[in-house]
């Protein structure tokens, strides 16, 4: 079953009196466990296709369909069930909630989710040595680095067990090597967990990971290609 | 780890984590929330101070018309015709001796006392003042509380035939001191002026300026002579062990050509004056809610503003909309419990203070209380129900403040929360 499936999707803003077509009739299908990453210049429509993948927004038309359930038309307490179980964000701006340190932070979701406290200890446990942020679980976010809250970050957006992660410009606020830190670990939940992961960016160095590449520009999908799939050394796999 | 089962769609976030982001965000911008906190203290404690003290005045009213003047109950001719004191034989009871020993054996009567009210005039070298001339039997201890207020001079006996009490704002007025001759003058009961002069015994200061200023006491039978009212008396005054029981009793002493009125009927100008003056305090108590109310939303309302794209983050992860929702409502809550705990207690110190030293607002300030037992100290009263009450209504605004910052979180669209910076 596919994790996630446009089908002739189009959304358009309005921006003061004029209209923004921001996607253009786009059809897309990501399979379970993909590493796909989104390439486009600014404005191409990336951001707003996983705002719609992810039922944070709602197409003017076409479908979207999550684990092969049609999700466009859900009203917004369905979609935020959906958000909790089967989705997990991951943001350009680390989005952590600043009041919960990071244990609190990947626990959230579970909490939201109703998972028993055993159950919910475990889990971010493990993601947190996942993310080697074991030793920084009770550090709020403003006492951790930005590499450091946007692990805890992927962290949090696989605590559900979620079918999807969608990462938009994940290493866009992070240095070279943090960057590069935060892409194989989601590379390496991807395969361990088989978890699919859609990722908007721009730099080349993160798309070398992607097992798959899909291009956008003016709110079209204009071509698609296999990926290198990086490996945690650097070099394809 | 897998994703391949999915997970039972269960019941949503519980207290205790809602709870533990409610207290975090509060902790975030602890002056705000203490400033807050601290309106919805002072606005509860002003309103519990603000209707404790006018329990306090309603009562100190009330008591003392009952004790200086009304009594509980009493018995007249229906027609009598209070406001002129009228002396006319047939509004004035007579057979008192008869009459006061059947309802001195009556179960629940404390003090049954005849009085007889004649309107009159004191004339000065300089001024006249028109007064109320009481004749009471001076054994009574339906007098007790004038005689407690003594504060120069004796009290009157039963057989003295021409001395007068009089209040001391009289007294000063009238240049008069125990010992003094003073001129009084009334209209008889045949409407013919009658003077004389009385000796004044003593002077008393109840404190009350419509007692102090305009009122003159003699004995029962002096009065009666005065007046030409021929052993007849306006009233017979009772005092009753309960005071609740004023009523009931008044419904057994209705008889022909007699009339009970309760303390209640009796006050009914002041149960008028008591009610507008509570309805003022409504008015108040709204006041100061409507401000409580503002500075919560205005607190609520800037914290929604300033976590904006967080509430779309936990919106992001599943929150519904109620649930953002509960998180702020729980938030305002919080301020509020925490406002209306130490409001309570400075509140209730207030009352306290209020009841045990009270503020003295000076004679001349309430000189324009009228026929009001009004002291010029006023009291508080602690109403433990109605501290209860306003404490729920606080909350209910609070609550109700709090609706609409709560409401505009929870309703943003995930997407448009995520867009802001």
């Amino acid at each position: 079953m596919d994790a996630v499936q446009l089908d002739n999707v189009s959304k358009t803003y309005a921006i003061g009196e004029s209209q923004l077509r921001a996607l253009d009739g786009v059809s897309l299908t990501v399979a379970q466990g993909e590493f796909t990453a989104i390439v486009g210049p600014s404005g191409s429509g990336k951001t707003t296709m996983l705002q719609l993948m992810g039922c944070l927004d709602r197409p003017d038309g076409g479908r979207v369909q999550v684990e092969g359930r049609d999700v466009t038309d859900l009203g917004p307490d369905a979609r935020a069930d959906l958000r909790r179980d089967r989705i997990g964000f991951v943001f350009q701006f680390f989005a952590l909630v600043p009041v919960l340190d990071a244990f609190e932070n990947v626990e959230l979701p579970l909490l939201l989710a109703g998972i028993p406290e055993a159950e919910r200890r475990s889990r971010v446990d493990e993601l947190l040595e996942a993310v080697g942020l074991s030793d920084r679980a009770h550090h709020r976010p403003d006492q951790l680095s930005g590499g450091e809250q946007q692990r805890v970050a992927v962290a949090r957006a696989l605590a559900p067990r979620p079918v999807l992660v969608l990462a938009d410009e994940p290493t866009a606020n992070l240095d070279t090597a943090n960057g590069r830190r935060i892409m194989e670990i989601m590379q390496g939940l991807n395969q361990r967990t088989g978890t699919a992961f859609v990722f908007a960016t721009h730099d080349p160095r993160v798309v070398a990971f992607a097992t798959r590449v899909v291009e956008m520009r003016d709110g079209k999908v204009v071509g698609e290609r296999a990926g290198q799939g990086a490996s945690p050394t650097g070099s394809p796999t | 780890m897998s994703s391949a089962e999915a997970p039972e769609i269960r019941g949503g976030l519980a207290f205790g984590p809602l709870w533990r982001i409610a207290r975090r965000d509060l902790g975030r911008n602890r002056r705000r929330s203490l400033l807050s906190m601290l309106a919805v203290a002072l606005g509860l404690a002003l309103l519990i101070a603000f209707n404790g003290l006018i329990n306090g005045v309603m009562d100190d009213m009330r008591d003392n018309t009952i004790r200086y003047d009304t009594g509980h109950l009493q018995l007249r001719r229906p027609d009598y015709d209070a406001d002129s004191l009228s002396l006319r034989g047939s509004e004035l009871v007579d057979d008192l001796d008869a009459r006061l020993a059947r309802l001195r054996a009556m179960d629940g009567v404390r003090v049954a006392s005849p009085v007889l009210w004649i309107r009159g005039l004191m004339t000065g070298a300089e001024e006249s003042v028109d007064l109320r001339l009481i004749g009471i039997d001076p054994e009574s201890e339906l007098h007790a509380p004038f005689r407690d207020a003594l504060a120069a001079g004796d009290f009157l006996s039963a057989d003295d035939r021409d001395g007068v009490l009089i209040g001391r704002r009289l007294a000063e007025k009238m240049g008069l001191a125990p010992g003094d001759k003073a001129p009084l003058a009334v209209v008889d009961a045949e409407g013919k002026l009658d003077e004389g002069l009385f000796t004044v015994r003593g002077v008393f200061d109840t404190g009350l300026i419509v007692y102090d200023e305009s009122v003159a006491l003699m004995s029962l039978s002096k009065a009666q002579a005065f007046g030409q009212a021929r052993g007849r008396a306006s009233a017979i005054v009772l005092l009753l062990d309960r005071a609740d029981d004023a009523a009931r009793l008044a419904a057994t002493l209705d008889e022909p050509g007699l009339r009970a009125l309760s303390w209640l009927d009796l006050n009914e100008l002041l149960g008028y004056y008591l009610g507008t003056v509570k309805r003022f305090y409504w008015l108040l108590d709204a006041i100061v809610m409507l401000v409580v109310a503002v500075v919560i939303a205005n607190t609520l309302l800037m914290a929604v503003f300033e976590r904006i794209r967080e509430v779309g983050i936990l919106a992001a992860l599943g929150m519904r909309g109620r649930q953002i929702l509960q998180l702020f409502m729980l938030e305002a809550l919080a301020l509020g419990l925490l406002g209306c705990a130490v409001g309570i207690g400075l509140g209730l110190a207030g009352v306290a203070w209020l009841q045990t030293v009270g503020i003295d607002f000076g004679e001349e300030a309430m000189s324009g209380a009228g026929n009001l037992a009004m002291g010029s100290v006023m009291h508080g009263r602690i109403d433990l129900l109605q501290v209860l009450l306003l404490t729920l209504w606080t909350l209910a605004v609070i609550g109700l403040a709090s609706l609409y910052p709560a409401w505009f979180a929870a309703r943003m669209e995930p997407v448009d929360a995520l867009r802001q910076t």
